[in-house]
């Protein structure tokens, strides 16, 4: 679901993709899981900006700058493509972090100026991750194709978000 | 300046205390008029918020995607963009109903009403023009060439000039409104999205969401003359007569500035993606639209504080003029 199985028109490759240019539009995807782990169990697992490795479709995390707002990170895909994000906040005490896209193809994810925060909340023996995602759609102008329109985009950030959260709670309540 | 300051919020402090007393008489019901018309851009419905008393009184379909809005007090009208839709639509604010839709073709974004012709100036976002609508015709009657993506549009109190944010070309369009011609482009920081003035209107103030400042411009001598720094990806400011109010997006937090010397005096956490900022006077109050949290939120300007929160409908823009 990470990958869409689409076939660029031509004309979108003349299409500069760049942050400045979107639809009126943008997109939200919310989605929290509740893990019978301890917050810090949950945060220790996924707060290391530089290892992905939590989620099933990423194969590889690359990056510099640790966990420090501004740095980089390159995530490869299972499915070949790849993502480039930057860590635009970072609260251990909090349990939270907030980054965004700089670059990625539509074909891999079909969204532009994509920002999005993780954050863990503990209650005793139990966590919840909340995953929040803020887009637009990946098509820039009037009328998009099927696979570009809002719902397409929607569509692929729920399918990440779904899937990367119930790894987490497996790996977890397996006591990974 | 510090002492003109303190008699201004010891002013304020007077004029709540009036109000206050006024609203517990005969008058309440006039006092609580007062409210904002807050565009929910994914469920697709303007909330009717009082200001009074903090609740939704109505909620109104307006299929389309809403976005930018420009409340008409003088005709009891709401104008609204829905860029899916490519219209603007006209609510009737004693009724909250829709009366009438108008095609305009494209994106339409920002939207602002002259104050004595009454037309209706609409920015498209997909074009690089400014489309003046005759609300009472239901037609586009000129289209006036501007920069790139303008978005956020503003008319100068005495209606003699009409100013577009136009984000892609990093520029602010300053319009003749006898002439319908743009007599000036002034270049601003990146990515200029809102557009504000100041309350004497000689000032206009865009929140550069590139370049994660805002440009303050003289309009006498178009060109812009500070430049303040504020939190990340700002997307509109309200001004208030001493202060600047900016919604920073990414940073989920307003900055707030001196206007008189184009410094940032605090910044206010205030929710998951602050948009939409008005600056109310009765109310001595900035209310800011969070587009993530599905909130309205009230700062109180005496304070500088969070004072109330408001839920709305999903994804809450206000880009505009959004108080009544």
């Amino acid at each position: 679901m990470f990958k869409t199985t689409l076939t660029a028109l031509a004309f979108m490759m003349t299409l500069p993709l760049t942050a400045s240019a979107h639809g009126p539009s943008r997109q939200k995807v919310v989605q929290s899981v509740e893990i019978n782990a301890p917050a810090d169990k949950v945060w220790a697992v996924i707060g290391n900006f530089q290892d992905m490795s939590w989620h099933p479709a990423i194969a590889k995390t690359e990056g510099t700058g640790g966990n420090v707002g501004g740095a980089k990170r390159t995530l490869t895909l299972t499915s070949g493509g790849t993502i480039e994000e930057s860590l635009t906040g970072y609260d251990a005490d909090k349990k939270g972090y907030s980054y965004e896209i700089t670059t990625v193809d539509v074909k891999t994810l079909p969204v532009n100026n994509y920002s999005s925060s993780v954050r863990v909340t503990g209650d005793g023996a139990k966590s919840t991750l909340e995953w929040k995602g803020a887009f637009y759609r990946g098509f820039v102008n009037n009328d998009p194709p099927p696979e570009l329109n809002d719902e397409a985009a929607v569509k692929a950030v729920s399918g990440v978000y779904a899937a990367g959260l119930a790894a987490l709670k497996a790996k977890l309540e397996a006591g990974g | 300046m510090k002492r003109a300051v303190d008699v201004l919020k010891r002013l304020w402090v007077c004029a709540l205390f009036v109000c206050v007393v006024l609203s517990a008489g005969p008058q309440a019901s006039e006092r609580a008029a007062l409210q904002a018309y807050v565009t929910n851009q994914g469920s697709e419905t303007v909330s009717v918020v009082d200001l009074g008393t903090l609740r939704v009184t109505a909620t109104v379909a307006v299929p389309g995607k809403p976005a930018g809005i420009a409340v008409d007090a003088r005709t009891d009208k709401a104008f609204v963009t829905a860029p899916d839709a490519s219209d603007v639509v006209v609510l009737e604010t004693k009724t909250n109903t829709v009366v009438k839709r108008i095609k305009t073709g494209g994106g339409p974004v920002g939207i602002a009403v002259h104050p004595r012709t009454g037309l209706v100036y609409v920015a498209d976002w997909y074009a690089s023009r400014l489309s003046v609508v005759d609300p009472d015709a239901g037609t586009v009657v000129a289209d006036i060439g501007v920069g790139q993506s303008p978005s956020g549009v503003v008319i100068t109190p005495g209606g003699a000039f009409v100013l577009t944010a136009d984000r892609d070309s990093d520029a602010v369009s300053i319009i003749d409104a006898t002439t319908s011609q743009r007599i000036a482009s002034v270049a601003v920081g990146l990515r200029p999205f809102g557009i504000s003035l100041g309350l004497d209107g000689t000032r206009a103030y865009t929140a550069n969401v590139g370049s994660d400042d805002v440009s303050v411009i003289d309009l006498a001598s178009q060109r812009v003359v500070a430049t303040v720094k504020v939190g990340r990806r700002p997307y509109a400011v309200a001004l208030t007569p001493t202060l600047g109010f900016v919604t920073d997006q990414y940073g989920g937090t307003v900055t707030v500035f001196d206007v008189a010397t184009n410094q940032p005096v605090k910044t206010i956490p205030v929710g998951d993606h602050p948009e939409g900022i008005a600056f109310d006077e009765a109310t001595n109050a900035v209310y800011v639209a969070c587009w993530f949290d599905n909130e309205l939120v009230r700062i109180d300007v005496a304070t500088l504080s969070v004072a109330a929160r408001i839920s709305v409908g999903d994804g809450p823009r206000a880009f505009g003029a959004f108080l009544k």
